[in-house]
């Protein structure tokens, strides 16, 4: 009983939002391509958090690969570990398990690169090296 | 035959041709091409055969330093470092052939179990893997195990840990994440549990550690290497001076008796540098390999990753967390002797990486108090198991060293309590 109780909390955090409340996903993308078009006008911090905002809302849209490159910029530009990196890891996950889906051997090997190489950010950003 | 017999005598016997069979094969079950599959297998032996060099030079500086110990302090004193356990068993005991085996099946089994339970954690921190398979060999030889049933034991219990510790972990990591989509993959998850009890007893999750403002990285820990250096220069240049000149002289010869100590703890430094070099390279292709097949059979499975994967959700908690733990160390480096322990010296990797992520466990369930006196609890708990060790490892022949990952430390004494009676009575 107790690990059926288990199994079936288990589910992805995706699908608990989904169950929470309907997400209008449409609106999402809208307001992130919106808050893409200013991302040029702002630097340094409000940029990254712009660029975190739009990887946001493409995540909570299911906008995967979108989210992905959004997030990518904010990570390049600030080695740190906030939101862009731990919603990285989820979508890299996400992307690792439809390339296992898809029998896409190289796309697997991809993403579990990208998230080799988020351990060792991880690691660097902790000792002050990044 | 005589070919045959040649083979099976000569060649797999030989600790680093099995290694690099077992990559050879996990490439070609990847179909890579044939230049790969050969660069990678070769790789994979030269891998090994420089942790084996590695492993040489940390006996030479370990075996100095058990002798200023003992002369010095009077009882015995225990650097804690699984490689050097790893190093040892390999080269001293031979026991290489029958490690590269179990790590392969470690492998198997976790695939096994993910594939058939609903466990589906696939364990991907191949480095932990070989740990936990270099001390679920050595306990299974010193139970008297041998040849296939060493291997197939040592397989099994290290493949349900594979699946068990991730598993374990799994409501806290699920509190820390939010989600089930990852796990964590760190053979110290027993202390991170211990930890995390502790905080929820002790401590206050309303305030949280990182609402705190602390100093940005660990500086001093940038490179691996200097950190080990900050320990052990100053452990064998004082312990040297306690032993004395007289005694430090006939290990020293014609060098100054101190000057000698501070090249030994350099020497030790870099044996583990020659060995963790030699690790990533035996590592770099056959984990890959196994991951792509495991993830492949598993299509569900959910990758239990290595411990900095929870870094980025308490950063705060992993620097309050490495200080608690080095604390802890510290407390029971002078406390445990006194209950006729063996003294465990720090192990800074060890209090940096564990320490770090027993933080971030502290602190999801007892905020900033919880993880402060939780995690110095750790310390003195990630002290304790391995100097439990100790007396089997000093029978066995190891030289002033014990192991460190405490679930692999877990895995070694169920063999040394449960297993070896149970092997001996029958």
């Amino acid at each position: 009983m107790f690990f059926k109780k288990k199994k079936m909390e288990e589910t992805s955090s995706a699908l608990n939002q989904e169950n929470i409340e309907p997400i209008d996903k449409d609106k999402l993308i809208e307001e992130a391509k919106i808050l893409s078009n200013t991302i040029d006008s702002v630097a340094g911090d409000e940029r990254i958090k712009a660029l975190n905002n739009i990887g946001s809302l493409y995540f909570a849209a299911d906008k995967i690969d979108d989210a992905i490159k959004y997030y990518e910029i904010s990570i390049s530009g600030n080695k740190a570990l906030g939101k862009a990196y731990t919603d990285l890891v989820k979508l890299y996950n996400i992307k690792r398990k439809e390339a296992v889906k898809e029998k896409n051997d190289d796309g697997m090997k991809h993403y579990m690169d990208k998230i080799d190489n988020l351990l060792q950010l991880s690691k660097d950003v902790i000792r002050g090296r990044a | 035959m005589i070919v045959v017999n040649f083979i099976i005598n000569n060649i797999l016997t030989q600790a680093s041709i099995t290694i690099a069979l077992i990559s050879l094969f996990g490439l070609m079950l990847q179909r890579k091409k044939a230049g790969e599959v050969i660069s990678g297998a070769f790789k994979t032996l030269l891998g090994f055969l420089i942790l084996s060099a590695g492993s040489g030079i940390i006996v030479v500086s370990l075996i100095y330093l058990g002798k200023i110990f003992t002369e010095g302090f009077g009882m015995q004193g225990i650097v804690p470092s699984i490689e050097a356990i790893n190093g040892q068993a390999m080269n001293n005991l031979h026991l290489g052939n029958q490690i590269a085996l179990t790590f392969l099946a470690i492998f198997v089994f976790n695939i096994i179990i993910a594939r058939f339970t609903r466990w589906k954690y696939i364990f991907l921190t191949g480095q932990a893997i070989l740990w936990m398979a270099t001390m679920t060999t050595i306990f299974g030889s010193f139970a008297g195990l041998k040849g296939a049933p060493l291997i197939l034991v040592g397989g099994l219990v290290g493949g349900i840990f594979a699946v068990a510790m991730p598993a374990i972990a799994q409501p806290i990591v699920r509190k820390i994440t939010g989600s089930d989509d990852i796990a964590l993959g760190h053979f110290c998850t027993v202390g991170y549990m211990f930890t995390a009890g502790v905080s929820m007893l002790v401590g206050d999750k309303t305030k949280s550690t990182e609402d705190l403002v602390l100093p940005k990285g660990l500086e001093f820990l940038q490179d691996t290497y200097l950190s080990l250096a900050l320990v052990m220069i100053p452990l064998y240049v004082v312990t040297a001076f306690f032993a004395g000149s007289k005694f430090g002289s006939t290990l020293s010869g014609d060098v100054n008796y101190v000057v000698y100590a501070f090249l030994q703890a350099v020497q030790f430094i870099v044996g583990v540098y020659v060995l963790l070099a030699g690790v990533r390279l035996l590592l770099a292709e056959i984990v890959p390999a196994f991951r792509g097949i495991a993830l492949k059979v598993v299509p569900d499975a959910i990758p239990a990753l290595d411990c900095p994967v929870l870094f980025a959700y308490a950063p705060n908690a992993v620097t309050l967390g490495f200080i608690g733990t080095t604390i802890g160390s510290v407390i029971a480096m002078f406390l445990l002797p006194k209950f006729g322990l063996a003294m465990i010296l720090p192990g800074m990797l060890t209090n940096f990486f564990a320490g770090g992520t027993a933080g971030v466990f502290a602190n999801a369930v007892g905020g900033r108090r919880g993880t402060i006196i939780a995690t110095i609890a750790h310390g003195i708990f990630i002290t304790l198991l391995p100097a439990l060790l100790v007396v089997s490892f000093n029978k066995m022949g190891f030289v002033n060293a014990t192991a460190t990952d405490v679930d692999t430390v877990t895995a070694a004494l169920l063999f040394a309590w449960f297993i070896t009676p149970i092997l001996k009575a029958i």
